[in-house]
């Protein structure tokens, strides 16, 4: 059973232009033990939710009427924080956060609330909910576990596998990802090379200088200009990724 | 598990599952990417002494950080861009981009840090040979803060130049000083004295490059590398002396403290480094043939204040290949002879003079010699 519940507190964006963001509530609350306190405490998406904020302020103050813009959407899926359903809606309501609709469902069916939604991307901190929908053609991602600092949203890309040949079809999950990566692209477009709200970052760990090459010509061919990119040629990728400091890693998840 | 190279680097992979469902359990981080990561990378599986190789495409051999010596240089003093800067410095960022892109397609020629790259790829060669499976080798990473706009052109001239370049952070603008240390970085080469004076206070060695119009040719096959003493290789102890008080009283304080090492300077670990490989020449008897020669260049004399520096060596455990007591008289004649890939001094002064006599010189702003050149400049200007 699937039910959305619309923030009436928030602007509602256009469906057809809009970015679909879906994040677990567990990654935004902390909904500890019902102690009477009507607001829980911030989880690790919280910053997250901040800086995509942030990105959609900027976008209205170049254009009032901009329509390319981050639309947040909750999904509830777990049991326990159904039950604390009021509490999560008062807590949006208690820290500002810009979400545009709850979706509450079973564990079994939270793929198809992503789907009901048209979610762009899904994000999760647990990696089982996060391969059932990328199984389901919804592209998704896992949240940075450590709470990344900067105000700047920073999408950090694993770009090994970015080419894709030819000969194999698209799974609906590539599309998925690639129709995102243009959204973003023409996102960043927006603003300029100087004091951006997001940042576009390309990482390749596994290839030299011409994988990461091939794949900055990809992106640009899509319309996604990448800020930064690094080359790790199998040198390890956790002192750099702790650098970047990443809101979410996006890799481009193959299906077998 | 077999793994077809190809559809590894085309993103094709079977059996290898790259997503979230990989491990048993569902809380994700993505450090423990890592090991799957390994477990993908081998293009060849070869046997190796325990040890996991790490490979790229063409079965090319790549060493892990800490194994190798590695050498971080920016863009501005690998090649050329001095065209570029003034896009910059009169047109702003945006124009900046527009024209390297434009250009994307145009190799930038070789900057002052060009030679010394291409001799240190020279011993690689050498050290492959002798040590095929060895990570002791010297690792070249791009370090620039440019914005990943201009990527595509680097790479062009990577590629038009032969250098084997595979590692590199375009960090589009934040400082790259973190970045050293996640490369473990031994020494840092850029043309920006800012950046260089931070990886310094990080204990990273560095040095300033500047762009010369007049370049004296050095041997492709044998690295030179040349050091001045105080303020680089040992601290700036004796220098603060001669400073405040005069050579006298440098003299007999050298004479007083002979038996008492100097403290180190921030290149000391390089040259640490360098004698390390040369040792794995020494091993394969090519000790007359190393490929890697060091110098010392000191305006300290032979038979006085030279001899503390020369213990302090020693006691080290440093091997100096040459030591050029110069007693004071200058070092551009010296070098000229020499012909370093690159030579450290940490006085502006002599770093000109080198320059002058075509030897590529990298200023190490370190210790009190650095008060004295901003009082020198600004005495000039006035």
């Amino acid at each position: 059973m699937v039910s959305t519940i619309q923030n009436t507190d928030v602007k509602q964006k256009e469906a057809d232009r809009a970015v679909v963001v879906a994040v677990t509530s567990r990654a935004v609350f902390d909904c500890g033990a019902d102690d009477g306190d009507e607001v829980c405490e911030v989880g690790v998406a919280f910053p997250l939710l901040q800086a995509l904020q942030r990105v959609n302020e900027r976008l209205l103050e170049e254009n009032p009427s901009e329509s390319l813009l981050f639309d947040v959407v909750l999904i509830t899926s777990d049991s326990q924080q159904q039950q604390q359903s009021s509490r999560i809606i008062s807590s949006t309501r208690h820290h500002g956060l810009e979400i545009s609709s709850f979706c509450f469902s079973s564990e079994e069916d939270f793929t198809e609330s992503l789907l009901k939604n048209n979610v762009h991307l899904f994000l999760t901190t647990d990696r089982d909910e996060a391969a059932q929908a990328s199984q389901k053609g919804v592209f998704s991602a896992l949240l940075n576990g450590k709470v990344a600092s900067s105000e700047q949203l920073r999408v950090v890309f694993c770009g090994d596998a970015v080419i894709r040949t030819d000969a194999e079809p698209p799974s609906a999950s590539q599309d998925a990802a690639q129709s995102f990566w243009a959204q973003l692209g023409e996102m960043r477009r927006r603003f300029g090379m100087l004091d951006s709200p997001l940042s576009l970052v390309l990482l390749t760990s596994r290839g030299g200088r011409e994988s990461c090459g091939t794949a900055l010509q990809t992106l640009r061919s899509r319309g996604v200009n990448m800020d930064e990119a690094y080359s790790l040629a199998g040198a390890p990728r956790s002192p750099i990724l702790s650098l970047l400091r990443p809101h979410f890693l996006l890799i481009n998840h193959l299906q077998d | 598990m077999s793994l077809d190279p190809v559809q590894v680097m085309s993103g094709q992979v079977k059996g290898l599952k790259v997503g979230p469902s990989s491990n048993g359990d569902s809380r994700g981080s993505w450090e423990e990417k890592e090991d799957q990561d390994n477990v993908g990378l081998a293009t060849k599986p070869k046997p190796v002494t325990g040890r996991r190789t790490r490979k790229v495409e063409g079965g090319v051999f790549f060493p892990k950080p800490e194994n190798a010596v590695t050498v971080a240089v920016s863009s501005r003093v690998l090649f050329r861009t001095e065209r570029e800067q003034k896009v910059f410095e009169q047109d702003g960022v945006e124009e900046y981009l527009r024209f390297q892109i434009e250009h994307e397609n145009e190799p930038f020629t070789p900057g002052p840090a060009f030679p010394f790259v291409k001799a240190l790829e020279a011993v690689n060669c050498r050290l492959r040979e002798l040590y095929p499976q060895s990570e002791e080798l010297f690792d070249i990473v791009l370090v620039t803060y440019n914005h990943a706009h201009v990527g595509i052109r680097l790479i062009n001239t990577i590629n038009h130049h032969n250098l084997f370049i595979e590692r590199f952070c375009m960090t589009g603008g934040s400082s790259p000083i973190g970045y050293l240390k996640a490369w473990q970085t031994n020494l840092y080469l850029s043309a920006d004295a800012d950046k260089v004076r931070e990886a310094l206070s990080e204990g990273i060695a560095a040095a300033t490059m500047f762009t010369s119009e007049k370049v004296t040719e050095v041997s492709e096959s044998q690295l030179r590398v040349a050091f001045d003493g105080d303020a680089v290789l040992f601290s700036d102890e004796s220098e603060r002396i001669f400073k405040a008080h005069g050579l006298d009283k440098f003299f007999e304080h050298e004479r007083d403290n002979e038996d008492t090492l100097l403290d180190h300077g921030p290149l000391k670990g390089f040259l640490e480094a360098l004698g390390k490989l040369q040792k794995k020449f020494y091993a394969k008897g090519q000790r007359l043939d190393c490929p890697i020669r060091t110098y010392l260049v000191t305006a300290r004399s032979a038979a006085s204040s030279g001899i503390r520096a020369l213990k302090t060596l020693r006691a080290w455990g440093l091997e100096i290949d040459e030591a050029l007591f110069l007693a004071g008289a200058p070092k551009g004649p010296m070098l000229e002879k020499i012909r370093p890939h690159i030579y450290f001094d940490d006085q502006m002064f002599h770093v000109e003079g080198a320059a002058e006599m075509g030897t590529v010189a990298a200023h190490v702003p370190y210790g009190i010699a650095q008060k004295h050149n901003a009082k020198q400049n600004s005495s000039v200007r006035k």
